[in-house]
Formats: structure tokens, sequence, C-alpha cells
């Protein structure tokens, strides 16, 4: 609120400064076309303001005001950097846990047992990667988000320990860190810090994955109120045989206003409470080292102290929790893909077809160009955005880290299935971990929140936050307000004579280097872009755009691709500046990111558009309506006669 | 246009000389065929109109009776005679085996095939009765009852001309008698007709046009009815049943399979079958039903397949008055995104592409079933097998309105269920009964479970 007061005072100043036009009618419209016309100005001002908000929170996230079509620099620029203690600190922490995945972890054994052999876990708990995120009081390594992040790459190395772990400590632990109270954290931390107990999360039942409201497990007050009793079945629950402690959400009654409502609470739940039984462990497609099951509850007594957060608030916990174990999946994927290009690349510089090497094929080199690219734009996010999160305050950064997650997960499956091409049919076989690879990856689009569920989410909350502040102006428009109609017909025709669109990423103060600077106005003509699609969609749509799935899944692609181009922007911007090794290879995989994500955004938007020949959206519809009301493929066969 | 208004004048001159008795012949022969002469003064107008228009137009073209009375007596000879090959051959067993036999003494009687034309026209006309009119085998020959290759043009002017009229005619007829029984005509229909007739005589142009329609209407029914439809009652009923829910997801329960019984007495009693159908959605919706208001059963409602009618029962109750009440927003309804947009913006008119749809005031349907009986005894039955799966039809007083059955729908094809629907209601004759109180109808119930 104060941002957006703040910013209308500044603007009528300098319309009135500017033109000296009589007000009343002709202001908004003015408003609008001031917006757009100076940002530098605008800019220096706004960093002023911003610093005394600071203190409070920073409610200014990134990506959120892309969807205005503003690019809050302050917040992506620079590049985020850790400081030298720490970087000496990961130095540290990398070098055992790498030589530990090298020389310990068989991930074939893994995969072929469905186990973790217990000498590997207590590896894992010496080096107290059970504890990665539990500060130091409570027997944790305390690291930081980016640290983390550093840890997961190479923990990714094995899909199976990287889901035991994340499973653990992403979200298995995470609610009694972000919302338990001290007694919660001083009894149960320590101990899962140190692997001695294992945590679980579980929140997923037969009949519920996003939907809260068909959450069966209900947990009842016992007569002299000291405990609850839980009842239910939870499934798909990771760690879920080993685990002893377990995060469990489950509907309690609670009174508000003298109304009787059915709410989720969150309770901690250790095995040892007795009622607790898991069932057989699921078999899998990949990450078969993992243990997932069923785990069923039956009048489990629960204390009442083990409560996290308030009864009744287990529903805002449970996102948290969820929002918050995200990010780490861009380095994880990032740190595959890595050993994966290393992996290949010696095959590929060996093995010889007609007298060449395979790396010298054209159709070879393209898979190893994407890899490169997909690997560098990973790590890139992944690192942005845990830097964010990083900074003091509270940031809301859960847009940005679905982004990574989708992104990752996608392009990490993309990537490994292209290394497995590359080695044909060897990397079918058993004989090389392609496949383990393939199979292990293909779970990351799946868990932590769908990517479809998350593309919903990323566009949704997008569309929340433009949809508050533009709400006033569309409506005026759609009243058929002279003043803003002519604001808009003005800015439309601006852009559409050519004037670059101008954020201050580039030039005299710009944050890019000049070396970018291409792919930094491709950026910017992008964001711009987008904006006016937001905006135009919203006009169009309003609140309905809830169900209009397609159309929200584009405005989240462009996003994750505007997201993508900024982190690989800032990044390479800040490897040049420092003179980072290799750094002529980054502005290379950056521009040739930014140009390939700028054209797929273009078409995107078009799409958008009202009446655009481009978009199919009507017949996917119809072929899935006509297909699902068959639940067959309709079509006869072509072999088939009529006469 | 030059050449077709030659045609039509020859033809016609030819006709008023030369053969006026044979075409009288045939037209009286076959009433409802497409040639019909009338008077000398039309005969251009509809000679030539009979190879591009539809018997139905000829159909209803008045036929002057003196005309026919006239000629009565000529033509009665001949017709008899191929009528006679049928009534001496076939006398009593009227089968395809016969009548391939009929055709066979035909060809074998005369090498000229004499009166060939009037044996197909009799031929065709018999068919339905020797039950081989839906036979392709059959139909082509027929076909080869024509002399091969006497019909064919061979020089420009008798192709200019409508070469042996009678005979393509003729060949055309027995292709509009495969067409109106939906009959595809095969190569060898087509190879027959090209030895009779030549490539491009009337009956091929028939049989090109019947072979560009049929296969495209083919499939245009989505419900098809297939030509044998189930002995059986029970798979009857399960089929018509499957056939009005269009429901992949409705389940069919045979709450009865019928069966005869020697009661105590030594009464023989018979149950009728009960067949019902029901989706999970209805089952739904029957669940949410106010219980205060009484559910009602309907019928019979008929449902024709074919040349079948059967009849069908529905439970449904009238529309509820008062508007569906939208579930509040619950926005700690999903954990991973917001499922409302909280703007005060609709969709805007130029993106609304819904349109308006009136509301009939029609109640929800809950379930529907078939059975041999439609009396209430029987369809208490029935709702007492639903209760096992609704068990708010324990609370709901169910109200039975049956019609007092078919009457005049019964038609010319009498159904397996239809006589004895005719029995059945005229035992309870009071139509459109209303039998409401429901605690005499609880325990009747109950019974009818334990059954």
């Amino acid at each position: 609120m104060f941002t957006v007061s703040g910013l209308n005072t500044r603007t009528m100043m300098n319309v009135n400064r500017i033109v000296a036009l009589s007000k009343k009618s002709v202001q908004v419209g003015q408003r609008l076309l001031v917006c757009n016309s100076n940002p530098t100005g605008r800019e220096v001002l706004r960093l002023q303001q911003r610093r005394s908000i600071r203190t409070h929170s920073r409610n200014l996230a990134y990506a959120k005001s892309l969807f205005l079509g503003q690019v809050n620099k302050a917040e992506v620029f620079p590049y985020p950097e850790v400081g030298n203690e720490e970087a000496e600190e990961i130095q540290q922490l990398v070098a055992p846990v790498e030589k530990f995945f090298a020389e310990e972890v068989d991930s074939a054994r893994i995969d072929q047992e469905a186990k973790i052999p217990p000498e590997t876990m207590n590896g894992l708990k010496e080096l107290g990667l059970f504890g990665m995120q539990v500060p130091e009081e409570y027997g944790g390594l305390g690291l930081s988000n980016t640290v983390y992040a550093r840890l997961a790459e190479i923990t990714a190395l094995d899909g199976s320990i990287a889901v035991t772990l994340a499973a653990h400590q992403a979200i298995g632990l995470k609610g009694i860190l972000i919302a338990g109270n001290e007694a919660q954290k001083n009894k149960y931390l320590p101990k899962l810090a140190s692997g001695e107990h294992i945590a679980a999360f579980c929140l997923t039942e037969p009949g519920s994955g996003s939907d809260a409201a068909s959450i069966q497990t209900r947990a009842t007050l016992s007569e002299d109120g000291t405990h609850y009793l839980i009842n239910g079945s939870k499934i798909w629950i990771s760690n879920g045989a080993t685990a002893d402690i377990m995060t469990v959400f489950a509907r309690t009654e609670v009174v508000k206003d003298g109304v009787k409502a059915d709410k989720i609470s969150a309770f901690i739940v250790e095995r040892a409470f007795g009622g607790v039984s898991s069932g057989k462990p699921e078999d899998k497609l990949g990450i078969r080292g993992s243990n997932t099951c069923e785990v069923a509850f039956d009048n489990v007594p629960v204390p009442v102290e083990n409560v996290i957060g308030e009864v009744g608030g287990g529903f805002k916990v449970a996102m948290n929790i969820l929002n918050s174990g995200r990010f780490s999946m861009g380095s994880s994927s990032a740190g595959m893909i890595k050993k994966l290009i290393e992996l290949t690349s010696e095959y590929a510089a060996t093995r010889k077809q007609f007298n060449r090497s395979l790396s010298e094929f054209g159709m070879i080199q393209e898979k190893f160009a994407l890899m490169a690219v997909n690997a560098f734009v990973m790590e890139s996010m992944a690192y942005l955005t845990a830097g964010m999160m990083d900074r003091p305050g509270l940031p809301d950064c859960s847009v940005e880290a679905a982004i990574v997650k989708i992104f990752s997960s996608e392009g990490g499956w993309i990537c490994v299935s292209e290394a497995l091409q590359v080695l044909g049919g060897l990397g079918y076989t058993k004989n090389y971990p392609f496949e383990r690879y393939v199979r292990d990856c293909r779970i990351l689009p799946i868990f932590e929140g769908t990517n479809e569920i998350l593309r919903m989410y990323i566009a949704l909350t997008g569309m929340q936050h433009a949809g508050k502040i533009l709400t006033g102006k569309i409506k005026e428009l759609k009243k058929g307000n002279i003043g803003v109609a002519f604001g808009m017909a003005g800015k439309r025709l601006k852009s559409a004579f050519g004037s670059s669109v101008d954020f201050g990423l580039t030039g005299k103060d710009g944050v890019v280097h000049p070396s970018l600077e291409e792919s930094a106005k491709k950026f910017e003509q992008n964001v711009a872009f987008f904006g006016t699609t937001v905006e135009s969609l919203l006009y169009r749509y309003g609140k309905s755009m809830v169900d209009e799935q397609l159309i929200l899944k584009r405005v989240a692609d462009v996003l994750i691709n505007l997201y993508a181009m900024t982190a690989v922007l800032s990044r390479s911007s800040r490897s040049i500046s420092i003179g980072a090794r290799n750094h002529d290879h980054e502005v290379l995989l950056a521009n040739t990111f930014c140009s390939d994500a700028y054209f797929k955004n273009n078409y995107l938007m078009t799409q958008l558009q009202k009446h655009s020949p481009e978009n199919n959206d009507a017949n996917i519809k119809k072929i899935a309506k006509e297909v699902l009301e068959n639940r067959a493929y309709i079509c006869s066969h072509p072999l088939e006669r009529t006469f | 246009m030059k050449c077709v208004r030659c045609l039509l004048q020859l033809q016609s001159l030819r006709l008023l000389g030369q053969s006026t008795r044979c075409s009288a012949q045939y037209s009286s022969l076959l009433p409802s065929a497409s040639s019909q002469p009338g008077l000398p003064h039309s005969t251009q107008q509809q000679v030539s109109r009979s190879f591009h228009s539809s018997s139905a137009c000829s159909k209803s073209r008045p036929v002057p009776t003196d005309f026919l009375k006239d000629q009565d007596g000529k033509k009665d000879k001949s017709l008899v005679v191929q009528k006679d090959l049928f009534e001496e051959v076939a006398k009593d067993i009227k089968t395809k085996a016969t009548f391939n036999k009929v055709v066979e003494v035909f060809t074998k009687r005369d090498v000229r095939r004499r009166g060939h034309v009037e044996f197909i026209y009799a031929a065709l006309k018999k068919m339905p009765e020797f039950g081989v009119e839906r036979d392709i085998t059959v139909y082509n020959k027929l076909l080869d009852v024509f002399p091969k290759e006497v019909f064919v043009p061979r020089n420009f002017i008798q192709r200019m001309f409508n070469h042996y009229p009678r005979q393509q005619e003729c060949g055309v007829q027995v292709l509009e008698q495969m067409e109106n029984y939906g009959i595809t005509p095969n190569v060898e229909t087509k190879v027959l007709l090209v030895q009779i007739f030549g490539d491009r005589s009337h009956p091929m142009k028939k049989y090109q046009r019947i072979m560009y329609w049929f296969p495209r209407f083919k499939h245009t029914n989505p419900f098809p009815v297939p030509r044998q439809l189930p002995e059986d009652p029970v798979d009857l009923a399960r089929f018509s049943l499957t056939r009005i829910a269009n429901d992949l997801d409705a389940k069919v329960t045979v709450y009865q399979v019928p069966f005869t019984d020697v009661s105590e007495s030594g009464e023989d009693i018979t149950c009728p079958h009960i067949v019902g159908i029901q989706s999970p959605s209805q089952m739904e919706l029957l669940a949410q039903h106010n219980p205060s208001r009484p559910v009602f059963v309907e019928g019979p409602f008929p449902l024709w397949l074919r040349n079948t009618c059967v009849y069908y029962y529905v439970l449904r109750a009238d529309p509820t008055p008062e508007e569906k009440k939208e579930e509040p927003y619950d926005p700690e309804r999903c954990f991973d995104y917001p499922l409302q947009l909280d703007i005060d913006l609709e969709r805007d008119l130029g993106d609304d592409e819904e349109f308006d749809v009136e509301d009939l005031d029609e109640g929800p349907v809950y379930a529907m079933c078939m059975s041999g009986q439609g009396d209430q005894a029987t369809l208490n039955q029935w709702i007492s097998g639903l209760q096992q799966t609704n068990p708010i039809l324990g609370q709901v007083p169910t109200l039975f309105r049956l019609d007092s059955g078919p009457r005049d729908l019964q038609g010319p094809a009498e159904t397996e269920s239809g006589p004895r629907h005719q029995t059945d209601t005229e035992t309870h004759n009071q139509s459109r009964e209303e039998v409401q109180d429901e605690e005499a109808e609880e325990p009747r119930r109950t019974q009818g479970m334990k059954q």
C-alpha cells in the first residue's frame, strides 16, 4: 500500500512538472503515460523509497512485479554473493561430501536392492546431512539456503538419497523448524539433526492431494483435554517406514465465534506413541532406494503440546512447508546434469563412426549445448532464488521457488533423456547409469506439487497481484473513460512506432554488462509485452480466469522464461565484472538462452492475444472432450472399410 | 442439353408406339415402383423423370385407373406366369435356397430368358416373403438373370439414346430395392452391371450414386441399433437401459432374473425380470434429495429399437424449487494454489462465449428400470433393491404414478414385453393411481429385499 500511494504522489508531481495541463479528467491517462516514459528518474526515487521500507519487510517480490510489466531490478541485481568466510565454509563442507558420494555410495546397488544400506546412512549422518538447515544450537549445521542448495547439488547424484534427505528435512522436520515452539524444537530437533530420528511429512491421503477439504484423518480431543487421538491413513509417505517423528495433518474441531468448524491442524507424532503402522513399501519406477509407503494411524494419542502452531492453523503450516522446500531442486538438477555431461562427453569423444568421433556430429553437439544451457540456467535460477531467500526480512519467494522447481524438473528430464540418447543402445542397458537417472528423474515433475499445479500457483498468484492493482484502471476503461482509453492507446501507439522499452537495465546506470545488452533489451521488450498481455487478460477474463487453465499455463510459461532470463543476465553480468573463470562461455550461454526464450515468449504471448490464429485452444479442448466422452481413441482404424 | 432433349423425344415416341402394354403391366405389378407412364400426352415427362427421381415422387402421382383397367386383361397373363413359378417351385418352404432354385429354374428354362424383366420384378416383390431382402448374393443372382452384353450400346447413337430402357429401368429397380433395404452393392454387382448394361448406363449410374452415399452414411448414427436385438429379455433390457442412460459410469443391476415357480397351491407363478440402471452421479443426487419431498416411480415410457418397442420406468423427483446454493469459497481449501481470484472484475462481454440455455423444469432422474411386469409390486421390488445402495430411499416417500400401460403405441410389432404389459396393467387399471402412505409401504419393501 505504501509503495503504491508513494508512486502515485510522485507521478502526480511529475505530471505537474512536465506538462502543465488542466487536471481532473486527463489526470489518470497521463499518469499512465508518464509511468512508462521516465523509468530512470523514477528508479532513483524508488530506490530511496525502498530503502526506507527495507526495515519493515520486503513486499516487493520480483516475479510478481513482472506481471505489472515492472522490473524490480534491485531484487535481482547484482547477483547474490556469499561472503569469503562462507565460501571457505562451503569448500570445507563440499569436499568430504563429494568424496563420500564418489567412494562410498553405490547407486546401482541402492537401486537394485531398493534400500539404502545402513553403512551409507550412517555415513550421511556423520556428515551432518540430516540437519543441514537446523540451527547450530539444536545440533544442526545451520546452513543458509545458498549453502543448502550447494550441498543438494552433490546429494542429487543419487536420487534415492536425495529424496530421503529431502523428505526428512525439506518437509519432514520443516514444520517444527518454522512453526514449532521452543519446547518442541528443543525436544525434537537435536535428534532429528543428528539423524538418530528420521522425519516424515504426512499430508497426502487416498482421497486428498491438494484438496484440504477431503482430508479424512481426524484428531479428536480426549475427555481430559490432555491429548488428541488421531485416526486415519496417509499414503505415499516418503520415509514412511523408517520415520520416528512425523508431521501429521488432521482435521480438528475448532470453535470459532461460537460456530463449530473443521479445521486442519498439524501434529508432531512419534512412532513411539503407539498405534502407528506402515504398509508395504511401494515398488516404484525410480528413486527405488527411498522408502515410500502408506502410514496408518489408529487411535494414536498425541499430547496437546505437540500441536504445531495453533490448533486449526495447520493449513498455513502446510503451505509454508510446501512453498519453502522447492527451490533446491534447481541446484539438484543442475548437479545431476553437470555429472551427466562429464559422463557422456567422454563417450562422445572416444566413440568413432566413419573415422570421426561422435563429438564432431552436429546433432550430438546440439545435445551437449542443450545440456550446458539448461544446467547453466538452472544453476543461475537456483542460487538467485536461494540468495533472495537468504536476505534479511521475511521474503516471499514462493513464486520464484515454484518457477525454479518447474524449470529444473522439466529441463532435467529432457537433459537426462538426451544424455541417454548420446549413448544410444548402450544407454538403455543397466551397464550404464543413464537409465537409472532417467527413471529417478521422472519423479521430479510429479512430487513437491506437480508442475501443473505449480503453474496454476504461479499464474494465479501473479494475476491476483496484478489484478488488485489494475482493477480500478480496467473498470474505468470498461466504463468508457476517455482519459484512460487514450492513455492506453497512446502507450500502444508508442510501442507500435518502435520506441524501445527501457527499464534501465542497460545504458549509463545499467546493471547488465554491455556484452549482454542485446539480451537485456530482449528481456525488457518481453517484460513490457507481458505487462500489456496480463492487463488485457485481466480485462478480458476478470476473475473467471481461474477456469482458463490453458491461458494460465502460457502465462506461467512466459513468467518462467522471464525469470530464467533475469537469472542468467544477472549471473553472467556479475561473472564478467568480477572476472570469473570462463565468463565468456557464460555470456555465450546467456545470450543463446535469452534469444531462444525471447522468441518462445513472443510466440506464447501472441497466442494469448484475442483471435490469435496461433491459438488452438478451442480445438484442443474439443479433441479432449470428444476423447474423454468416449474414454477411448475414437478414430476408425485406417485399414477399416465402409463398403 | 440438346442430346437429352432428343433422347426424351425419341423415348416417348418409342413408348407410345411400341410398348405401352408392357409398361402398363409392370406398373400395376409394382404399384410403388417408379415408372408409370400415365396418359400418353404426359408420358414424355414421366419416363424421362423416372431415372432421376426417387420412387417416392412417382408413387404419389395419380395413376389413372381406367387406363389400368383397360390393360388388365392383357397384362395378367405374363404376371401370373411369373408368380406361378414362385408358387410352383416353393410351395411351402420359403427360404433362400428355394428362392435361388426358382431363379435357377427360370434361367435354365429358356436360353433367351424370355420375360426376364417381368420375372425380376416379380422376384423383387417376393424377396421379403422368402426373407432374402437383405442378401446381397441374391440380388446379384437376380441381376445375373439379365442376358449379358445384349443391352450394351455398341455405337455412339445407341449410347446417346436410351438403349433398352425397359431393361435398364428394371436394373435400376433392383438397385433401388437394395438401396431401400440398405444393402451396399459389391464388386460382383458392378461387374454384372457392366456386363449387362455397359459402363455408362443408367443402372451403372445408380450404382455409382449408391456407392457415393452409402459409405458416407454408414456411420452417421452415433447410436446404432444392431440389426439383431438380443433375444433374452434381460439382455435386451440391459442394452436398452445403457442406451438411454448413455453414461459410461452407469451400472446395470439385475434385481431379478425371470423364472417360473410352482407355488404351494400348485399355481404357476411367473416372476418377471427386473433390470435397473443407476450411475454414481445419480446416486449422489439421490443422496442429497430432501427426504421430506417424495420421489416418483413413473412409466411406462416407450423406447423403440428398430421395430421393437420396449418400456421403461424412471425414479424421479420434482424439480427443486429453491436455487442450488453455491458452496462458500474456502480460502483454506487448496494447499497449492488459490481456487479463486479475489478481483472485482467479471469476464468481458466480448469474451463471454456462453449462451443462454433455458432451463427446463424437469426434476432429476435418479434411476431407471425395465421389467417384465409393470405392476406396483414388481416395481416396489426394484425400489427395495435400489434401497440397498441408496439408503435414503428408506426415508423418502415413494409414489407410484403408473400409466395404464402401452396401448396405442404398441404398433405393428408385438414385443416380448408388450403383451405381458397389456395383461399386467389390466389388473390395476386405475390409471395414474397414487399410493401415498409410506408407512404401509415400508414393510412391503423390506419383504422384497428378503426375496
